[in-house]
């Protein structure tokens, strides 16, 4: 008698005991989606794995940036570490998951939420995406790709401790395949109050070019970047560098270039991080990056026009970089640092595009392509002096062939156009380039060491706690 | 109670009708309540079960006495005439007994109001046959003084044959002159000589010679109140009398020393901050380990739950942590502590970390007489003083600074527009105060100039503790009225207390009432009503929460003025006043600020209103079968205002806007999004802040109790069964109101750029929140006892609760517990009359018990979320992953093994009780690391098991009582708890480990400090060296998050191995001394962290600062530190590999490596008393029937401490906020019945 009474109180025992949140409406849905996305980035682990930045003798030991510039493991888990990314990707993926697992135990939110459905998968094969180029090895196109990937996480957890498998690259990109084909249609007639922060079909498309282009599917980066815009074309569409850019102030141009009004930003993160603050770092852009790189001399004939500058030499910045001081207590003004970082932009697409071209063997397009990115960022662009052609480039970069020449273009206009925003290691690992650091002594003398393409160090040691979940690390 | 039921947040279309059977269950058992009334039975349901041979009269009535907690009055008469008696009886009515017991000739009883008095019929024709032949004839009343008649007693005309006893009513009539006196006697009172002086009537009042007649032992659980001899749990009595804490206001501390196993620990003595209270040690790694508090059989819970931790924060919040300090000391009859599985069982898997049952005091049946007892304590705190601490006075800083400015610190460059700044600070700066129209500046840069100005300073010696601290007086006033009949006894009392406070910005002033009826319908039918009611009104210097920086290894708070910090901390170079006594400023977040002005401005103010009803109502179905319902109400509102008026610094730092450094450096201005080219923007333009914060709770809760006892010839019987629901509803909400102009009739003029900075940081002005506690138990009973001898135990408890979620399996426990006991004493074998030991009972209890634990993701749990975006037009609500769904989820559990005994010896006089306990403590929860790739990198998980162990031993009683002489009390308590961590999943962080609250490492116990260890001072430059994390020698570098631990140095454990008390009172005459004595041991503690490379003009330094390292070569002597300079600090700081580092890691590593722990062991003198009654004779003649007073020393000094602690009290966390040691008081009380 008594124990029946007991399971009559079920439901009086079913009272919520705060204020959390049941996924039950197609809104709950879409804010539970809203968090699908990484809120840490990459930032500093790609910008100072790559080769825009350099030792300059001085300035601050920041970790986890020195570390970084040696290509060590990282066993911190702290802000702007790989393991933070990996977290946070991880965590993305649980909220996609969870977003995915309502839908299909809520048959009555009906055909309404499935934009959001879509979201979830592409924001899930966003996260994997990322995930499985940085901490495993990259994908080789046409290659078996058979060497351990990163687990590929569908659905949630829910004991404590779950063992993963990370399968292949090959599997991964699999999924993130399936994930993102199946979702891409799906997302035609959402509506998000701020779609700049959300997997639209515009931004979905710009994600789409980008793994097309690391699979070597041509045809689709091209259609794929085509289907942003209508009309495929990106006139006006990108960072407005030499124009309105170079008529704001600094602070100006650094709120849009993370604003989500402005049309060059297909998809902002946003995300917990201190990068913006390693103003002082010993291990970042130096006068040489600065001279040499970011104001060097393009493939057009002359240098990008950029916001660089100084707070006392050696030390540059881009000065793209605005920190959001979140405040959880405005008396006390504590709060999280947060830096809201376009991952995916109208100039990343643009140059896929131009590429895909290349390996399509459509030079002309490419070329257009490429003249446009100049154009908008050349300051005084004179289509006569500054306009990107194949004798230009191929002297530029002292090549031969057609091809490289143009390839040779594209990339190091997307190392200019994305320094300190992490993108050139994709270019790295993609292209198999050899990234060569400066080591300066304590006396001044400089010596250097490389990382070439089949280092073990080029893809990011899995965290340690993940041998928890019996997932092996990386060789080394 | 139907809508306990309801819930409107349903989500679930359909559900089985359990509903309604629930509802169902509930309308019978109230129906059963009303309607079962028509049996009736005669007589008294008293049952006793006695087995005597040759025993004498008194013996036995003691035995009845204690079965049924009935009083037994009877005079020396009826004790001299009797014979011894052999019985034997099973459960028989107390009635029969009596008459079966009591010699045919001449004796006779009468039962009122639970007491027997027994009188021998003959005596009363004595006295009569006298009168008859003298002329005067006096009458009168005799009784206690509690105003209850004493049946019985003997009247004697001194020198003479004439006696007389009192009747029913207390009254007697006797023949006596009036100039004779009379001797008055009564079993268990004092004799007494009254002069007659010709009166003709004579009230007199006896005094209860000690309360062996009153001590009916049985144990209160809260549930039931059992005859021990079917208790068979571990449990501590404490009575108020003993216990009472004269001028301390807070009960919780009456426990302090005296229950063996019970630690108090006065981490802030600031009034409403709960002090940590362990019962047998701790059982939890992360979660409470409170124990419950019961008040009069009902659970108290805290309306703002404070962890373990955040009871040491000195957060605002923790004022609000104890509900307990609601209550008046003076309505307390007794605590009991239970300690065991068995004792607990009835509570289940609440009672994981022990129960204390308060029970307070009730009305007596007084015949209608009205007792009015008035209390009042008027006490005063003694100010600490520099003679206690190890500061550096002002001469011995300022040739410190001095120091520090030759190596280049303290430059014009570096100070001048520093956000905290002392004396140097002030000193650039009035250099560049130019004055037009004398052509000079406020100093000359020049060192004569510069001398004398820093020279007031070296020689001002501020005392701080004289000017923070106060030595008011607190006086509380607590009168209460008594009074009853046989139908109806009411007990009303009402408090006052009021604490100007020990230092500036405190005070407290609390009011309580109270009121209690018993009150019987019919024989069968009983009730009680109490409603209980309190008002606190505290003031407290103004606060903000805690922030802890893991990076650096550090706490911060911003704005902190708690005074004792200030005190301790500040620099004594510091002046409050100008040389024209106007108050001087220096500076803190780039605006001005003097601590007085501050505590002026800046404050806190809390309000609490705790109102509680509860109801109960017995009824005896058949004479063994009873039922009964207990029922609460509480509704709880608490406000906390936080005033920051436009003259604090607080607010004036949202102001500080002097130049463009300022302007750039100051964290409180804003950058507008929307003027991306501007300065930074004041957004706080007027005005200071009213901040307020707000809990409130309505709590319901309802219990049904059945209750079956019989005696089946030598086997009773008992069982109880009750089924109970808790209902409680916290609300919390808080606003932030910027702008109030407090000096201009609190006008409101914000700015909209406050929230506008506030909207863009994704936070709201305000806010509110709902928590919501819903559970369910019922629990079963049963005990058996045979011949008294044996007794055997069982409980089990099944459990549900809401915490964890909707979980359908998580949320339900059931406990169980068996237990039995041997009472030795019973048995043939056991010589009575052995002359030492007169009591002996073996005990021992097994069972599981458990606790809720602080974890509710046992399904997913989200939550709802702003986005953290920088513009308003970007923001959106999102949901967030909170917690991940943990299938696994359960309590956290403990087995329990307890041995106990209890001894008597010397004829009872002095009692033994010694439990030893082995405890498997499993599924503690706490923070888990994952992988991560389920998307939660730590979980809470049932993730640890710990197993304890220890021995609680209590001696206590009276080695001398002599009601005419001295007579001595005295009680030693020890308990020893020890703990070890079997199973831990998941290590701490170094910095977890090596902060001062400790953490938890396998192998070691619940919560174990660890230290950095430190190796030397290096050779060249005096930072220190410490053992790297892989054995290195000679790092430099921690990375505090670190999880790599095995290379830190145990140190010990935070809570003490051993801690007990020893109370003692003397009484002689009418005087009484007593003390308590309370000690600690087997704990370490971490030293205040205060050392760094650099030392502030504004903040005090150790007098160990002499002592460090100055010259190459200090490193074999010394292992204080040096001071580096700038360029050193930055840059030559290297570890024994040649890498580098800046040396905040190095110097913040030192305040936590082994140099910077010190012992918590300690023997402090808590409370010395002593009292005096004013003899009966003087107030014979007044309408006051008793009078005390005491001087009391509370708190009076630490007999024994570790050194290194340099005069901080071990037992309190120093962190700022409102947290405040326990403060030395002398308090005289008095007490006054009429």
């Amino acid at each position: 008698m008594f124990f029946f009474a007991l399971s009559g109180c079920e439901k009086y025992l079913d009272q919520n005991p705060d204020m959390r949140a049941e996924i039950n409406t197609v809104d709950k849905v879409k804010r539970l989606v809203t968090d699908a996305y990484p809120g840490h980035n990459y930032l500093a682990m790609m910008e100072t794995y790559s080769d825009n930045v350099e030792d300059k003798g001085v300035g601050n030991l920041d970790e986890p940036l020195r570390s970084l510039y040696f290509w060590e493991d990282i066993d911190d888990d702290d802000t702007n570490t790989p393991t933070a990314y990996w977290n946070n990707c991880y965590a993305a993926i649980a909220a996609a998951n969870h977003a995915l697992q309502a839908i299909e135990e809520l048959p009555e939110l009906g055909d309404e939420v499935l934009p959001y459905k879509g979201e979830a998968l592409l924001a899930r094969a966003y996260a994997h995406f990322m995930l499985v180029n940085l901490f495993a090895k990259v994908y080789e196109i046409g290659g078996a790709n058979d060497s351990p990937g990163i687990p590929y996480v569908t659905e949630p957890e829910t004991v404590v401790i779950k063992e993963y498998d990370r399968g292949t690259v090959a599997s991964v990109y699999d999924q993130i395949r399936r994930d993102l084909e199946e979702g891409l249609p799906l997302l035609a007639d959402g509506v998000w109050e701020v779609p700049k922060y959300h997997f639209t079909p515009a931004s979905a498309n710009a994600f789409a070019s980008r793994f097309y282009l690391f699979t070597g599917e041509w045809e689709k980066v091209v259609s794929s970047a085509n289907a942003i815009f209508a009309g495929g074309s990106f006139v006006g569409k990108i960072r407005p560098y030499n124009s309105t850019f170079r008529e704001l102030s600094y602070e100006e141009t650094r709120i849009r270039y993370s604003k989500a009004d402005q049309e060059f930003n297909l998809l902002i993160n946003e995300t917990y991080s201190t990068y913006a603050r390693f103003t002082g770092s010993r291990y970042a852009m130096g006068v040489d990056i600065f001279q040499n790189v970011y104001n060097g001399r393009t493939a057009a004939g002359a240098p990008f026009y950029n916001f660089g500058l100084s707070y006392g030499p050696p030390h540059y910045t881009t000065y793209i970089w605005r920190e959001h001081f979140h405040v959880t207590n405005a008396a006390a003004n504590i709060g999280f640092p947060m830096l809201m970082v376009p991952v995916l932009t109208t100039d990343e697409v643009l140059l896929n595009r131009a590429e895909a071209y290349v390996e399509l063997g459509n030079y002309p397009a490419a070329i257009a392509d490429l003249d446009l990115m100049a154009s908008n960022r050349i300051n005084n662009y004179n289509p006569n002096t500054h306009a990107v052609t194949l004798a230009k480039s191929k002297e530029h970069f002292d090549v031969t062939t057609d091809k490289e020449a143009l390839l040779e273009t594209v990339l190091e206009f997307k190392r200019l156009a994305f320094i300190t925003e992490g993108l050139r290691w994709l270019d790295i690992i993609r292209k198999g380039l050899t990234v060569t650091h400066n080591v300066i002594d304590d006396q001044g003398a400089e010596t250097f060491v490389e990382l070439t393409p089949n280092d073990p160090r080029r893809v990011f040691q899995i965290p340690q706690s993940a041998d928890l979940s019996n997932v092996e690390s990386n060789p080394r | 109670m139907n809508n306990f039921l309801f819930d409107k947040r349903r989500i679930h279309p359909w559900k089985p009708p359990i509903v309604l059977i629930c509802r169902i269950m509930k309308i019978t058992a109230f129906l059963l309540l009303v309607f079962i009334t028509c049996a009736y039975a005669e007589g008294n349901a008293q049952k006793v079960t006695l087995s005597l041979k040759n025993a004498k009269l008194e013996d036995a009535f003691k035995q009845i006495s204690a079965q049924t907690g009935y009083k037994f009055l009877y005079s020396d008469e009826v004790v001299r005439r009797s014979s011894r008696v052999n019985a034997r009886f099973e459960k028989a009515d107390l009635h029969e007994v009596l008459n079966d017991l009591l010699p045919n000739d001449g004796f006779s009883f009468k039962i009122i109001a639970e007491t027997v008095s027994v009188t021998h019929k003959e005596e009363k024709r004595e006295p009569s046959a006298v009168v008859e032949y003298v002329q005067n004839r006096i009458t009168g009343t005799i009784k206690n003084r509690e105003g209850e008649p004493l049946i019985g007693a003997s009247i004697l005309v001194k020198g003479t044959s004439v006696g007389a006893t009192t009747n029913a009513e207390g009254e007697f009539s006797i023949a006596a002159g009036g100039g004779a006196t009379l001797v008055v006697r009564y079993v268990g009172y004092g004799t007494k000589e009254v002069a007659v002086d010709n009166r003709t009537v004579v009230a007199i009042v006896l005094d209860a010679d000690d309360k062996t007649l009153e001590a009916v032992d049985v144990v209160a659980t809260g549930y039931q109140v059992l005859d021990r001899k079917f208790f068979t749990g571990a449990s501590t009595k404490v009575d108020a009398k003993e216990a009472e804490r004269f001028g301390v206001p807070d009960v919780s501390r009456m426990l302090e020393g005296q229950a063996a196993g019970v630690s108090v620990q006065n981490v802030s003595g600031t009034f409403g901050a709960a002090p940590k209270i362990r019962v047998r040690g701790a059982t939890s790694i992360t979660g409470d380990n409170k124990p419950l508090w019961v008040i009069d059989g009902v659970i108290l819970d805290d309306a703002v739950n404070i962890s373990n931790e955040a009871l040491s924060t000195g957060d605002a919040n923790t004022l609000l942590g104890s509900s307990v300090a609601g209550l008046n000391p003076d309505d307390i009859e007794s605590f009991t502590v239970l300690k065991d599985a068995a004792a607990t069982a009835l509570y289940g898997a609440r009672a994981m970390n022990g129960v204390v049952v308060v029970t307070t005091k009730r009305g007596r049946n007084t015949d209608g007489a009205v007792n009015i007892n008035y209390s009042g304590n008027y006490s005063t705190y003694i100010k600490p003083n520099y003679n206690q601490f190890d500061i550096m006075n002002s001469a011995e800083q300022m040739s410190l600074l001095i120091d520090m400015e030759n190596m280049g610190y303290l430059n014009h460059s570096g100070v001048s527009r520093s956000a905290t700044g002392g004396v140097f600070h002030k000193m650039y700066n009035l250099m560049y105060e130019y004055d037009e129209n004398t052509d000079t500046f406020g100093l000359r840069n020049d060192a004569p100039s510069r001398y004398d100005f820093l020279r007031r300073y070296a020689n001002a010696n501020t005392d701080w503790f004289d000017l923070l601290f106060q030595s008011h007086l607190i006086h509380d006033h607590s009168l209460s009225v008594s009074s009853g009949t046989a139908k109806s006894q009411t007990y009303i009392s009402t408090s006052f207390m009021n604490d100007k406070g020990y230092v500036m910005g405190n005070e407290a002033k609390r009011f309580t009432a109270n009121i209690r009826n018993n009150f019987t319908i019919t024989n069968k039918l009983r009730g009680e009503i109490l409603i209980n009611g309190n008002i606190r009104d505290q003031m407290a210097p103004g606060t903000l929460d805690r922030a802890s920086d893991p990076v650096y290894g550090n706490y911060s708070r911003d704005f902190d003025i708690n005074p004792y910090s200030y005190a301790l901390n500040t620099s004594r170079i510091i002046t409050p006043y100008n040389e024209d006594g106007s108050y001087e400023y220096f500076v803190r977040e780039y605006a001005p600020f003097n601590i007085l002005n501050e505590l002026e401005n800046n404050y806190m103010r809390l309000k609490v209103m705790d109102i509680k009803v509860q109801g109960g109502l017995r009824y005896d179905i058949t004479p063994d079968l009873k039922y009964s319902v207990d029922g609460m109400y509480r509704y709880y509102n608490s406000e906390q205002q936080h005033t920051m008026t436009e003259y604090s610094n607080a607010a004036e730092a949202y102001r500080a806007n002097q130049d463009q450094t300022i302007n750039g450096a100051n964290r409180f201005l804003y950058s507008d999004p929307d003027y991306p080219n501007t300065d930074n923007f004041v957004v706080l333009p007027n005005g200071g802040f009213f901040n307020t914060r707000n809990n409130n709770m309505i709590h319901y809760y309802v219990r049904n109790n059945l209750e079956y006892s019989k005696q089946f010839g030598d086997h009773s019987l008992q069982g109880f069964a009750t089924l109970e629901i808790t209902h409680g509803d916290r609300q919390s909400h808080d606003f932030t109101g910027p702008g109030m102009e407090f000096d201009n009739g609190n006008l409101v003029m914000p700015s909209y750029r406050f929230y506008k900075r506030i909207l863009e940081s994704g936070n709201a002005p305000f806010g509110m929140r709902y928590t919501y506690d819903r559970q369910v138990g019922a629990a079963f009973r049963g005990a058996y006892n045979y011949q008294e001898k044996y007794s055997l135990n069982f409980t089990t408890r099944f459990d549900g609760s809401n915490r964890m979620g909707r979980s359908k399996t998580a949320r339900w426990l059931p406990t169980w517990n068996v237990s039995g006991a041997w009472d030795v004493d019973r048995e043939n074998f056991f010589n009575a009359d052995n002359g030492i030991v007169s009591n002996l009972r073996l005990r021992s209890t097994y069972g599981l018990t458990a606790n809720m634990g602080n974890a509710s993701n046992a399904i997913a749990v989200f939550y709802n979320e702003l986005t953290y975006r920088p513009y308003e037009d970007e923001r959106e609500g999102k949901i967030s992953i909170s917690g991940l769904e943990n299938s696994e989820l359960t309590w956290e559990k403990m087995y329990e093994w307890n041995l106990g005994t209890d001894i008597g010896f010397l004829n009872n006089r002095l009692d033994l009780h010694v439990d030893y306990y082995k405890r498997n403590i499993f599924d503690l929860i706490g923070s888990v690391r994952t992988s991560g790739i389920g998307g939660q990198f730590t979980k809470l998980a049932n993730f640890a098991d710990m197993k304890g162990k220890g021995m609680d031993i209590e001696l206590g009683g009276y080695p001398i009582r002599n009601p005419n002489g001295l007579t001595w009390r005295t009680s030693v308590t020890a308990g020893y708890n020890e703990t070890e961590i079997t199973k831990l999943d998941v290590n701490s962080n170094i910095w977890n480990l090596v902060r001062a609250e400790g953490g938890a490492v396998l192998g070691g116990p619940h919560r174990g400090l660890y230290s950095l260890n430190f190796e030397r001072l290096h050779e060249e430059r005096g930072y220190p060296m410490f053992t790297g994390s892989d054995g290195t020698p000679g790092t430099t570098y921690f990375w505090l998050q670190d999880d790599e631990i095995d290379f830190l140095k145990y140190e010990g454990q935070i809570d003490p191995k051993v801690m007990g008390g020893f109370f003692n009172r003397f009484e002689y005459k009418n005087f009484a001394l007593s003390f308590l004595l309370k000690y600690s041991f087997g704990n370490v503690v971490r030293l205040q962290p205060s050392y760094s490379a650099q030392y502030s003009d504004l903040y005090n330094v150790s007098k160990d600062m002499i002592n460090r390292w100055i010259y190459q070569g200090d490193e074999r002597l010394v292992v204080i530190p040096s001071m580096l300079d700038g360029y050193a600090a930055e840059y030559q700081v290297y570890d024994d590999e040649g890498v580098r580092n800046s040396a905040t890691y190095t110097y913040n590593a030192y305040n936590y490596s082994s140099e910077r722990v010190a012992k918590g062991d300690y023997i402090r003198l808590s409370q010395v008393t002593l009292g005096y009654s004013l003899p009966g004779r003087l107030l014979e003649r007044t309408r006051i029937r008793s009078a005390g007073l005491t001087l009391v020393g509370n708190n009076l000094f630490l007999l024994y401490a570790d050194k290194k602690l340099n005069g901080v009290d071990p037992e309190f966390y120093s962190n700022g906020g409102v947290a405040l040691p326990v403060p030395r008081q002398f308090t005289l009380s008095l007490k006054l019945g009429f």
